[in-house]
């Protein structure tokens, strides 16, 4: 299907991955007080990118756009917080426990910014829907 | 759909009978063979929507604008052929309405 019907496919792709997006960013806020994982650290907060798709022969149809799509789900390398609790399970000897990288805040904007990314992707649909329509009425 | 839409075009094209160009075989379309095609499209796109729906409701997709995207694009193709099939039986009208 070619014509508007690939824009609604581009955006489509592009409300799927900002779903993926909140998919991580609430995995994020969940377990923002997680202070062990399986393998003993506390959470690391996990970032998701993106990547642009492009259909089409390599080299030939730049043009062919696909939308977007998950590439990679990678862990922020930032250290982890110290914060002094001695009655923590999991504190050390001298009372400290580390606590997951995970920014409250920084992730309540990202889920922002996704919720409104997905927003555009469902205005450009129906954009696409509505030229469409227009196109139609031009037979009326 | 767009690209059969640009068939009609070049039908209309031929039927302005340009003397200069004789029956030129590329260009000339069966045109029910054109429509056969765009009505099988629609009902691909129909039965893709009903796919997706089936799909999520079993959990197979997660993602609920996919089906309602399905679901649009299915209903605006069906509003275009519906489009070509009124302007059709209009032309089909206009010519039976003739005077001989």
């Amino acid at each position: 299907m070619d014509g508007l019907f690939k824009s609604i496919n581009i955006s489509a792709s592009g409300m799927s991955a900002e779903r993926f997006r909140l998919n991580v960013i609430s995995q994020n806020l969940a377990n923002s007080d997680t202070t062990r994982t399986e393998n003993g650290d506390p959470y690391r907060r996990k970032i998701v990118t993106f990547q642009e798709v492009l259909n089409g022969e390599i080299g030939k149809q730049k043009t062919d756009f696909g939308g977007v799509k998950v590439s990679s789900i990678e862990e922020d390398t930032t250290p982890f917080k110290l914060v002094y609790n001695p009655d923590h399970p999991d504190s050390n000897e001298e009372g400290y426990v580390r606590m997951p990288n995970v920014n409250v805040l920084n992730e309540m904007v990202d889920m922002m910014t996704a919720q409104r990314a997905y927003d555009s992707n469902a205005a450009v649909v129906n954009a696409a829907k509505s030229m469409y329509n227009s196109a139609l009425n031009i037979g009326k | 759909m767009i690209d059969k839409i640009n068939g009609i075009q070049n039908i209309s094209g031929v039927n302005k009978a340009n003397p200069t160009q004789k029956a030129n075989d590329s260009s000339n379309v069966d045109f029910s063979n054109m429509l056969k095609e765009a009505i099988n499209d629609v009902n691909n796109l129909q039965k893709s929507a009903d796919k997706a729906a089936v799909d999520y409701s079993t959990g197979k997709i997660n993602d609920v604008h996919q089906v309602v995207i399905a679901a649009e694009k299915a209903s605006l193709s069906l509003q275009l052929t519906s489009q070509v099939t009124n302007k059709i039986i209009e032309s089909y009208k206009e010519i039976m309405r003739m005077q001989l």
